[in-house]
């Protein structure tokens, strides 16, 4: 019913250019919630990357998972609304970076002085006292890491939900793979808790509002990670490149 | 033969490493993201190997020299991994104990131990059994990271704990080894094909099929 009313309120002719727009992007984000696109040409094949089984590529209703025939790995699945997803998750992630390096992680009151942790600091007094490779690896497991891979969901699956492709975006999808493994925030944040019950006895340690932050991106890159599945990202990439 | 599924190397395909599209090997590049195309990746069970010797090499370091040190009132403690679990379990703080046992010794052996049998089925010194393999290949892919976290509780508490005289907290030798560590056995799970072992496993059942079409 309600399909019903949107569409006659959108048909109502109207010279206000910012219903015109919301209109617009309305019926853009309604054209990129359905289903994954077909490549162009015949038949299509996927390998599973476990047992290099061939398959047909069919065609999978929304939340639906194709599994390999010989050792029932997933091959490919078509995740709901997957790049709307990503970039809202993608998004929010990267806003919320900047509030967990703005805020303290731990506050610490021992012995008069009240010490605080955030992200960068963290890695610089690695630095600082005298292992700069351990602080390096801090850094980029931590900070880097996290914000490519975010940005660079975004930057590749933002212009895909108006059917544009962004400059560049197939090497920064490349890169995406490559970087999945060695975004470590949710060891980061066991490390925390480790830490803090650690210094239960010598301090006063309390958590900051960056360790809550940090925990809300932990999901939202979760999210935002396993959001679209690679196969359907590509195959959107070569439609829109197209 | 019959009752076997095709598999792209078979029909000289390659399922592209990046992007997962499947081409004819003979182009050299994928036609969609201009990866390279391999039928396997390249020097798998070598690199794996190499990664896996790199890393069992740090591993006795990471184990022996002190994590962190701790200068308490001009008393210098030093803290081994070991050390921190059972100073974790003397004071009956259990869960955090087996956290830091399971992340820091048991994952980074089970990873060896798992990873070296990989290597053993898919160069054909052991039976391959792919289906339990390739279980225990993405369990090695989903847990080295976990390990990481001593790394960072260092780096927390380096970052914390600077009180001055009363205490500090500075970085030992055995930290760096165990990063060093972890991360070698990442890239030895990275650059391991499990592709091989179905290799492996159908070369067998190639070679034993025709006794079974007389059987039957
Ligand atoms: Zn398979
Ligand atoms: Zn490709």
């Amino acid at each position: 019913m309600w399909n019903a009313v949107w569409k006659d309120w959108a048909n109502y002719p109207s010279e206000w250019s910012l219903i015109h727009k919301m209109k617009k992007t309305f019926f853009r984000l309604r054209r990129e919630l359905s289903p994954w696109p077909r490549l162009p040409g015949g038949a299509h094949f996927a390998a599973c990357h476990f047992c290099d089984t061939l398959h047909e590529a069919e065609p999978l209703a929304e939340g639906k998972a194709a599994l390999c025939r010989c050792c029932g790995e997933v091959l490919y699945q078509n995740r709901p609304a997957s790049l709307a997803r990503v970039t809202a998750f993608s998004l929010t992630a990267l806003i919320l970076m900047v509030v967990v390096n703005l805020f303290p992680f731990l506050v610490m009151d021992g012995a008069g002085i009240r010490t605080t942790l955030n992200l960068v600091s963290g890695a610089k007094a690695l630095v600082a006292s005298g292992s700069p490779l351990l602080g390096i690896a801090l850094a980029l497991f931590t900070i880097v890491t996290p914000l490519v891979l975010a940005s660079g969901l975004l930057y590749v699956c933002g212009p895909l939900l108006f059917g544009k492709i962004a400059p560049g975006a197939t090497h920064v999808a490349k890169w995406l793979n490559r970087m999945e493994p060695w975004n470590m925030i949710e060891v980061f944040l066991l490390g925390v808790l480790v830490s803090l019950l650690k210094l239960d006895k010598v301090a006063d340690v309390n958590f900051g509002i960056g360790f809550w932050a940090f925990g809300v991106v932990m999901l939202c890159m979760a999210a935002a990670v396993s959001g679209i599945d690679r196969d359907e990202l590509w195959d959107r990439l070569e439609v829109a490149r197209k | 033969m019959s009752d076997r599924f095709p598999r792209a190397i078979e029909l000289g395909l390659a399922g592209c490493q990046t992007c997962g599209k499947v081409s004819r090997l003979v182009l050299g590049r994928c036609p969609r993201c201009d990866s390279k195309l391999f039928m396997r990746k390249p020097d798998s069970v070598r690199r794996t190997v190499a990664f896996m010797l790199a890393a069992a090499a740090l591993y006795v370091p990471a184990n022996v020299l002190p994590m962190m040190s701790m200068i308490e009132m001009g008393v210098v403690t030093e803290n081994t991994i070991t050390g921190g679990i059972i100073y974790f379990w003397q004071g009956e703080a259990y869960p955090i104990a087996l956290v830091i046992l399971t992340a820091s010794i048991i994952i980074p052996l089970l990873k060896m131990v798992a990873l070296t049998w990989l290597c053993l089925a898919a160069s054909g010194k052991i039976k391959p059994t792919p289906g339990t393999l390739s279980r225990i290949y993405w369990l090695t892919e989903m847990m080295g990271r976990w390990s990481m976290v001593d790394i960072f509780v260092v780096g927390i508490l380096v970052a914390l704990v600077q009180l001055g005289n009363y205490m500090t907290v500075s970085p030992g030798p055995g930290a760096l080894a165990f990063a060093g560590v972890v991360v070698l056995t990442m890239f030895a799970a990275i650059s391991f094909d499990p592709r091989l072992l179905w290799d492996r496993f159908n070369a067998l059942q190639i070679d034993s099929s025709p006794s079974k079409e007389i059987d039957s």
